[in-house]
């Protein structure tokens, strides 16, 4: 029994789920360090999801599908981004209107553009190309594990690095955190904040596209309603558990995605799988609860260490 | 002055319906239907008939806990995000005490099984503010992850230790009779749970505007520092209102089993607490403008359904009105600044005109 | 004369509510350390936040090198070679002082990426030609404000600035920090042929380290004079204005016993540093005990601990002689202690709230407004809000306007009004009349000595001489935490004072006035 879970499929499915979680997370991890908590990721993932199945399906392509869900993406985080910093609403109502507009919009549109009501699927879709590394073919583990996945698995990686390196190497890193951390010293420095606060909106919308498309368009080719299934939340978990970190929240975002995938074998051979899927969130709380106290300690020992 | 404040806010809410709605007629004509239609038919749907209304009732019972739930919280700047978890408790314990002592009258059994919804909720909710007030842990986080674990565990305990003999459907054994609520209306789902949800409405009114207590909850909320200077214990306060808005939630998860479903299913609210919370932030936390705009909610809910029978919108379109109506009403300072300063601009622009003239 | 780098002309600031700065016209000469004085509210920092573009001037033109220039944003000011040193750093606490020093500047390599290493080394470079030593890899977090300061310092002149805006710089340095800073300043203006702009109320640092200097008083220029022309009794003159001549208040003899016993209090400010060093001072009844001192020296603190706002880390407070050490605020206030908060916005009032929410607070679960302390009668709550409004003149509408629609004044009579109907014998006052026009503060000190005379024991804390010396029957100074004096009433000058609030220290006998020639 236990060989029925653990084999080669289960990494493979953790590699698959992961992926979603860690675009939105990337996106995320941007605006929480530009100083906004997005609990709009759920519903921007949503939507990216349906504009991917709504591109590709029309343009029979999967490419226009995933511009379809950045388009999309970029027009929310625009949104979210007005709302928030030049509005001044609060962040997180803005972020459930948002979560509430997508459902309804989704399912709305899915009924008045398709016709059907909870999934569509058609043949007309256009499924992401899957990669071969041509490298790993001959390797039988690797091969399994690593190939045939599509392009966003191996793109998600990339961003990683690529969001690691923009955070922490370049300058519009350094202005973005800045943004979050102290705006004031970045606004006398001669940056301003509110434009970096935009891009690292914008990018979240984009990045929550992405993983919406790599839902729809991944594996199964099809939209049905609500299929963020809380994966917004648990991005923001991740990224909670990462500290913000690009690299520390894939490693969460893995470890989340092995989770979701060891549930959904746990089910296929009768074992309940929903303590395996509460470990996201629990696991965010302990981490909140560390690091608060950690946090007090530390000042406890500031305060000592001086007199 | 006040009269006057609340006139104000009447004017935006009704502008911000009124955007929305036609935001909707517009959506609809895009979808080639035509809005009147469209639109006479959901009032028909919502108030046409007897059943109608009593529909339309039924759906804002929920509603109106949440809201309430919400109000309380918010009220005293603690965010209760968590509503959905605590009535999946709500709901699951009233269940329990249902299928457990099958043999108690409904005058011992319904108050016993509210009684444990009220439990499982507030417990529920005591946890973050407990968090909160002692470590400072964000509870906006906390609550948003508790919500997915209590509909995991709910999950769990309905499909394995006390799933339904008739085999897995995702839900426990119906409640014994006793519990279960009579309907008012036929074929509706409307029940004496509307009775109750008047009694807990009028309660928390008096709660929330007349009572002393209440008046510190809003002090708290408004500025804590002041409230604490005053001489407010601000943490009893935002524990107490965290508690009360999740025993609200426990009770609307109640409502649910005693009333509508008579077990406890696994999804069994889709997304009240999230509505609920909508309604609250619309009218601002006032505890009649939530069963006002419950009712609201709820006709528009109800409605959207004959809607879609007469015409063919797709009934989620209310979802996006609603969403949208929560936009207007979230930026409505932000656009009031920013058409004051557009206006002070101009004035500044004309006076210096006039002044160089 | 040298010539005139910056000339600021008929600059007019209006603030909803507050006239900030009203038609100030100055000019700074190149190579020059020109200090800004003037009380806290004269104006000064939001003159200084004109010309670095934080804030727009509501009229009025700045001149650079004799051409008209528009600052709109830090980075206009950056570019015409202005840099400003914040009174509250402007550094992000988690990026390292190169990270901080190159902000908005940063070195690159391959036109996208951070060049940290050469961050380092223009840290390194700045540091040596400076002579400010810092180390460029630690976090700014893990520094003492001193070395903070210098980075700060650092930074603008990484940013090619030539005249530098130094906002209180001195405020929170250690004597010996301030006299290292000096040097500093000196270095730059004597070697460096930069130009310095500093704010400061600290006559002493004037005359030590400027050229010249320019006064400021309630949003005006009062007039600018060269340093070597200028002495302390000169600039104080200018700073507080000529004795404004209220009449002479009313006091009668009231008996006088012990109510509050404070002993050796210690305690933290909000950043953990220690802003009470042991305090120790007793109040009577049917007197006001003046605070003054220099703002930013413990008595915010001082009065927090009292109302128990605050913890106190050492020392103890006795009220009546009942125990009252770190008490929670409703305990303090059931043994008779009011309080006027120094920041009536954020502690005194709920701006949101009506003004009778805000004026029943402390009553609003006692009888006969609330029915067993829970269910609120209205008509009583209406009632006595009524009477309180028109007690104490509070000009309102209605009583059901929200706070934040009634001008400073009027707010503050709200929050005195509610405070001193509650009959406390003990009362602590921060700032009463800051921000209040001087119809109001006629008004409010009449009250205080009304409750003096009545006999209540009031603890007065003010930023405004003019205020302590009408109001006080005895007043003690405190400087950096400590108390450095205490005086009776008339026994000192308004002149003389300011050396003990400036650090001078009397000889003091435990609960009286040594009788010492000053």
């Amino acid at each position: 029994m236990l060989k029925e879970i653990i084999n080669l499929t289960l990494l493979q499915h953790t590699i698959r789920t992961a992926t979603p979680l860690i675009l939105a997370a990337l996106g995320g991890l941007l605006t929480q360090h530009a100083g906004i908590l997005n609990i709009g990721m759920e519903g921007m993932i949503l939507m990216g999801a349906f504009f991917a199945i709504v591109g590709s399906y029309f343009f029979s392509s999967s490419l226009a599908g995933v511009l379809m869900a950045v388009g999309v993406g970029i027009l929310v985080g625009l949104l979210f981004a007005y709302f928030v910093i030049d509005l001044k609403s609060d962040e997180f109502i803005i972020g459930i209107a948002i979560n509430i507009l997508a459902g309804g919009l989704t399912v709305f549109l899915l009924r008045s553009i398709f016709g059907v009501k909870g999934a569509f699927s058609s043949p007309d879709i256009v499924p992401l190309p899957r990669f071969r590394l041509g490298f790993l073919e001959g390797i039988p583990l690797l091969d399994t594990i690593f190939n045939n996945h599509t392009v966003f698995v191996y793109v998600s990686w990339i961003l990683v690095a690529l969001v690691y390196v923009y955070l922490y190497k370049t300058p519009y890193g350094i202005w973005l955190r800045a943004s979050g951390e102290f705006p004031e010293a970045l606004e006398t420095a001669g940056v301003s904040p509110r434009k970096m606060k935009y891009i690292s909106s914008i990018a979240c919308g984009v990045f929550c596209g992405f993983a919406g498309a790599h839902l729809s368009l991944g594996y199964l080719t099809l939209f049905t309603e609500n299929m963020s299934a809380q994966r917004g939340f648990i991005a923001m978990a991740a990224i909670i558990f990462g500290g913000a970190h690009p690299i520390r929240t894939l490693i969460a975002a893995f470890m989340f995605g092995f989770f979701d995938a060891l549930g959904i074998r746990l089910q296929v051979v009768g074992i309940p799988s929903q303590f395996t899927q509460m470990i996201p969130y629990l696991g965010t709380i302990v981490v909140l609860f560390v690091v608060a106290k950690s946090y007090i300690r530390k000042i406890k020992k500031n305060v000592e260490g001086e007199s | 002055m006040k009269k006057f404040k609340n006139a104000e806010y009447l004017i935006s809410l009704f502008l911000s319906i009124l955007a929305s709605l036609i935001i909707g007629a517009f959506i609809m004509l895009a979808n080639g239907r035509n809005p009147v239609t469209g639109y006479v038919a959901l009032i028909n749907g919502a108030f046409g008939s007897k059943y109608n209304i009593a529909t339309t009732f039924a759906k804002t019972v929920p509603l109106v806990l949440t809201g309430l739930a919400t109000s309380i919280s918010f009220r005293s700047g603690i965010s209760n995000i968590g509503g959905e978890g605590q009535l999946y408790l709500g709901a699951f314990g009233a269940a329990l005490i249902g299928i457990t002592f099958v043999n108690l009258p409904g005058i011992v059994g319904i108050p016993l099984a509210l009684a444990a919804s009220l439990i499982a909720g507030g417990l529920y909710a005591l946890f973050p503010a407990i968090l909160k007030v002692r470590y400072n842990i964000d509870e906006v986080i906390v609550t948003i992850m508790l919500n997915t674990v209590a509909v995991l565990l709910t999950s769990y305990l309905v499909n394995y230790p006390f799933a339904s003999e008739i085999g897995k459907m995702g839900g426990t054994e119906i409640i014994a009779e006793g519990y279960q609520l009579s309907r008012l209306v036929r074929l509706s789902t409307l029940n004496t749970s509307i009775f109750y949800v008047a009694v807990i409405s009028i309660i928390m009114y008096y709660l929330l505007e007349r009572t002393s207590i209440g008046y510190e909850i809003k002090m708290v909320g408004q500025n804590s520092n002041f409230s604490r200077y005053g001489g407010i214990n601000v943490k009893r306060r935002m524990i107490f209102a965290m508690v009360v808005s999740g025993a609200l939630c426990g009770i609307a998860g109640a409502f649910e089993v005693l009333g509508v479903h008579y077990r406890f299913l696994q999804h069994i609210s889709p997304g009240y607490a999230w509505d609920g919370m909508l309604i609250a932030l619309i009218v601002k936390n006032n505890p009649i403008g939530v069963v006002l705009m419950s009712i609201f909610f709820g006709a528009l809910k109800t409605g959207s359904i004959s809607m879609e029978n007469a015409t063919g919108i797709p009934s989620e379109l209310i979802s996006v009105i609603q969403s949208i109506i929560i936009l207007f009403i979230a930026g409505e300072s932000g656009f009031k600044t920013k058409i004051k300063s557009f206006l002070a601009n101009r004035r500044a622009i004309k006076k210096a005109g006039e002044k160089n003239a | 004369m040298a010539e005139k780098l910056i000339e600021l002309k008929e600059i007019t600031k209006q603030f909803p509510g507050v006239l900030a700065n009203d038609r100030v016209s100055l000019d700074i000469e190149k190579g020059e350390i020109h200090a800004i004085i003037g009380e806290n509210g004269a104006g000064k920092s939001t003159l200084m936040k004109i010309l670095y573009g934080l804030y727009q001037p509501t009229s009025g033109e700045i001149y650079f090198k004799g051409k008209p220039v528009s600052i709109k944003t830090p980075l206009d000011a950056i570019k015409l070679g202005i840099g400003m040193v914040h009174q509250h750093f402007m550094l992000v606490p988690s990026f390292t002082v190169a990270e901080n020093i190159v902000l908005g500047v940063e070195p690159r390599k391959n036109r996208f990426m951070m060049d940290y290493r050469k961050a380092v080394s223009i840290t390194e470079e700045l540091s040596k030609t400076y002579g400010l030593k810092v180390d460029p890899n630690a976090k700014v977090e893990s520094l003492s404000v001193g070395i903070q300061q210098r980075i700060e310092i650092l930074k603008v002149l990484n940013k090619g600035a030539d005249i530098i805006i130094l906002d209180e710089p001195t405020a929170v340095l250690t004597p010996q920090e301030t006299e290292e800073l000096f040097k500093v300043i000196r270095k730059l203006v004597e070697e460096l042929g930069k130009t310095v702009i500093i704010i400061t109320h600290k006559l002493q640092e004037v005359l030590a380290l400027s050229d010249r200097v320019s006064v400021m008083r309630q949003g005006r220029l009062v007039g600018t004079l060269k340093t070597k022309d200028a002495t302390e009794q000169i600039l104080a003159e200018m700073m507080v204005g000529r004795e404004v001549l209220f009449e002479e208040l009313n006091r009668i003899e009231v008996p006088r016993e012990e109510v509050l016993t404070v002993k050796g209090i210690k305690a933290r400010d909000n950043r953990g540093l220690m802003a009470l060093k042991g305090v120790s001072f007793s109040l009577y009844s049917g007197e006001i005990l003046g605070i003054a001192g220099v703002e930013g020296n413990g008595q915010s603190e001082l009065v927090e601990v009292l109302t128990g706002l605050r913890q106190a880390e050492e020392g103890s407070v006795m009220i009546k002689g009942v125990e009252a050490t770190n008490k929670e605020p409703m305990e303090i206030r059931n043994l008779g202690v009011s309080h006027i908060p120094e920041d009536r916005l954020a502690t005194g009032l709920s701006k949101k709230a009506t003004i009778t929410e805000n004026m029943i607070l402390g009553y609003h679960n006692r009888e006969p407004y609330a029915t067993k302390g829970i269910h609120m009668n209205k008509k009583p709550i209406r009632e006595r809000v009524s009477r309180l409004i028109k007690e104490f003149d509070v000009r309102t509408p209605s009583q059901d306007v929200t706070a934040d629609k009634l001008s400073g004044g009027n707010m503050q009579k709200m929050v005195i009004a509610r405070e001193f109907s509650f009959d406390s014998s003990i009362l602590i006052v921060a700032q009463p009349t800051r921000g209040v026009d001087i119809g109001a503060i006629e008004f409010i000190h009449k009250e205080i000595i009304k409750k003096r005379n009545e006999g209540a024991a009031i603890l007065l804390v003010s930023a405004d001489l003019d205020e302590i010396f009408r109001l006080s029957d005895r007043i003690i100074t405190i400087y950096e935490g400590e108390i450095t004096g205490e005086f009776k009433r008339r026994e000192i000058s308004k002149k003389e004072i300011g050396l003990y609030m400036t650090g001078k220290r009397k000889g003091m006998r435990q609960g009286g006035v040594q009788d010492e020639e000053i």
